[in-house]
């Protein structure tokens, strides 16, 4: 059973005995290790499988760049990726932390860093997520306005109306079609393309 | 000379475009250089940037877009590298299962796109799902021109297939085992899943875009400005192994330096195929084949034909600026002079990348 707020882990390790010791140093620092596999493959269907809410990896894991490209080539269940060095340098976690999106680089396993750092790299990924939907929505939405626009200077010019009286237009037959106004709009546009 | 120069460490990963910086170490060309430089194999290339990024290596071979994305800041922490030499043009191949071959019919490489992009449309009708194709990582050549490739032929890279990231040492595996039907990595990886007979050779990606530049030799955010001597020298050396590479007669030579120091499992007949411009088991010679020393001098606006590509399939952040780009041809230039006789500078044709339909908004 796990306990309330355990952290679940997917951990991806091609080194069986290092993953044992990365296993335990993770068990050890309050974190519920889900699976343990040696390579990335079908890493989207093992992540739902295990909810799990993050991946750890070594930094110089062989299947480093398979988990880079799940958030680049295809977008389905993006999960933050926490990378562990086994040897740091001093000042690379601060480095590292700093930096943001992807790269965490924790000196060892030592129990009572490990914790912190998956939170913050849980953080940090959902800041950057929403921040990147928002960005996408708004990108959307502006790209929606001006077909919208472009529909009602469409009506404006060809059936000579008004700019009230061409988004009222869009709107009724948005209503009485059940669709949004964009997808009206774009309809609209389609037609006038084909003419 | 400083009497105990510090050293640099540099990355690199097996595959035979890292020929330059094997070849510069096993020859004593970085020491003759006065530079001392411990060459480090790594497993992955967001390994190589992260350790560039985080100080745990000065250098490494890198892929060029890699380094424009870190320059965006969509790979990793953002960091602006600097290059200050290619490493090859060419050497990329794309490998098909014998299954997918088969259902193209038969061709004589290079494979045309468009009878490509016919079989994928006949599988579709027959209800079979779309192929999984393997590059060696998001922001490559690789992945970049075989989306060219695909987009050439009406093809959707983001639908019409389903495109993957495998280590380039695991390709010829995940191939046998059907875990993908296709894959783009560099040599001699494509040669090896030929000769092991669980794949065809289909085109090399010097057939997309004739000798496109690949990897480069990339230093860490400064590093050409705070050790700009010591870059200097390691870049010498690394044109002159560019230009031992070139010669046809060391490359039996050379061959066993890769066997040695990067593909200890593979046989030397694999090896020895990209070095003569051929893929294994494949008798005729390519028209492009893998180059060194027409790769070296680093080309900026090469550069620009990456960035376009990245920018159609949205592989940048929108509305970023444009990055950084750290394609520093002064540094080759003054190292070159070092030399006593300087390699011709080589250039790409016209890259097709540059050329993309532009897309509309609605």
């Amino acid at each position: 059973m796990l306990e309330e707020g355990t952290l679940r882990v997917l951990l991806v390790d091609h080194d069986e005995d290092r993953a044992a010791a990365v296993r335990s140093g993770l068990e050890a620092g309050g974190c519920a290790v889900v699976a343990v596999v040696p390579e990335a493959r079908d890493l989207v269907a093992l992540v739902r499988e295990s909810a799990a809410e993050v991946i750890v990896c070594d930094l110089d894991d062989p299947s480093r760049d398979a988990l880079e490209s799940m958030r680049a080539l295809y977008r389905d269940e993006p999960r933050p990726v926490v990378v562990f060095a086994a040897r740091g340098e001093p000042g690379q976690i601060e480095a590292a932390i700093e930096a943001g999106v992807a790269a965490y680089v924790v000196e060892g396993l030592a129990p009572e860093r490990v914790r912190p750092v998956l939170e913050v790299a849980i953080r940090r990924f959902r800041a950057h997520q929403a921040l990147r939907a928002e960005l996408d929505g708004m990108r959307a939405t502006m790209a929606e306005r001006s077909l919208i626009e472009r529909a009602k200077g469409v009506l404006m010019q060809r059936r000579r109306m008004s700019e009230a009286e061409a988004h009222h237009w869009l709107r009724r037959r948005a209503m009485d079609r059940g669709q949004r106004m964009v997808q009206v709009a774009r309809e609209l546009l389609s037609n006038c393309k084909a003419e | 000379m400083p009497r105990n120069p510090a050293l640099l460490r540099i990355g690199y990963v097996p595959l035979t475009d890292a020929a330059p910086l094997v070849a510069a170490e096993a020859l004593g060309l970085f020491a003759r250089h006065g530079v001392r430089v411990r060459l480090s194999r790594e497993q992955a290339w967001a390994a190589l940037r992260d350790k560039l990024a985080f100080g745990a290596l000065e250098g490494a071979q890198m892929l060029g877009p890699l380094v424009l994305a870190l320059a965006a800041g969509a790979s990793g922490p953002r960091r602006r590298l600097t290059v200050s030499a290619g490493l090859a043009r060419n050497g990329n191949t794309v490998i098909l299962s014998p299954a997918l071959a088969g259902q193209i019919g038969p061709f004589v490489p290079p494979l045309r796109a468009s009878a490509f992009a016919e079989a994928l449309r006949r599988r579709a009708e027959s209800g079979l799902p779309p192929p999984t194709f393997a590059v060696v990582f998001p922001h490559s050549s690789h992945n970049l021109l075989l989306r060219h490739w695909l987009a050439a032929s009406g093809l959707d890279p983001d639908h019409d297939l389903r495109l993957v990231v495998v280590p380039p040492p695991r390709m010829t595996e995940a191939l046998a085992q059907g875990a993908i039907e296709g894959f783009c990595a560099g040599e001699p990886w494509g040669s090896h899943a030929v000769a092991q007979g669980v794949g065809r050779f289909a085109l090399a990606t010097g057939d997309i875009w004739p000798d496109h530049p690949e990897k480069v030799l990339a230093w860490a955010e400064g590093l050409a400005e705070t050790r700009e001597e010591e870059v200097l020298r390691a870049t010498a050396a690394v044109i002159e192994a560019a230009q031992w590479l070139e010669v046809p007669a060391n490359r039996s030579a050379a061959a066993r330096l890769l066997q040695e120091r990067a593909f200890p499992e593979l046989p030397l007949s694999t090896i020895a195929a990209a070095l003569a411009g051929r893929v294994a088991g494949c008798a005729a010679p390519l028209a492009t084949p893998l180059r060194f020393a027409a790769a070296s001098r680093p080309v900026a606006g090469e550069a620009s034909a990456w960035l376009a590509a990245m920018r159609r399939w949205k592989h940048l952040p929108a509305g970023a600026p444009e990055p950084a780009a750290g394609w520093r041809a002064d540094l080759w230039d003054r190292a070159a002079a070092r030399l006593s006789a300087p390699p011709a500078p080589g250039r790409a044709t016209p890259s097709p990348l540059l050329a993309i339909p532009q897309e509309t908004d609605a």
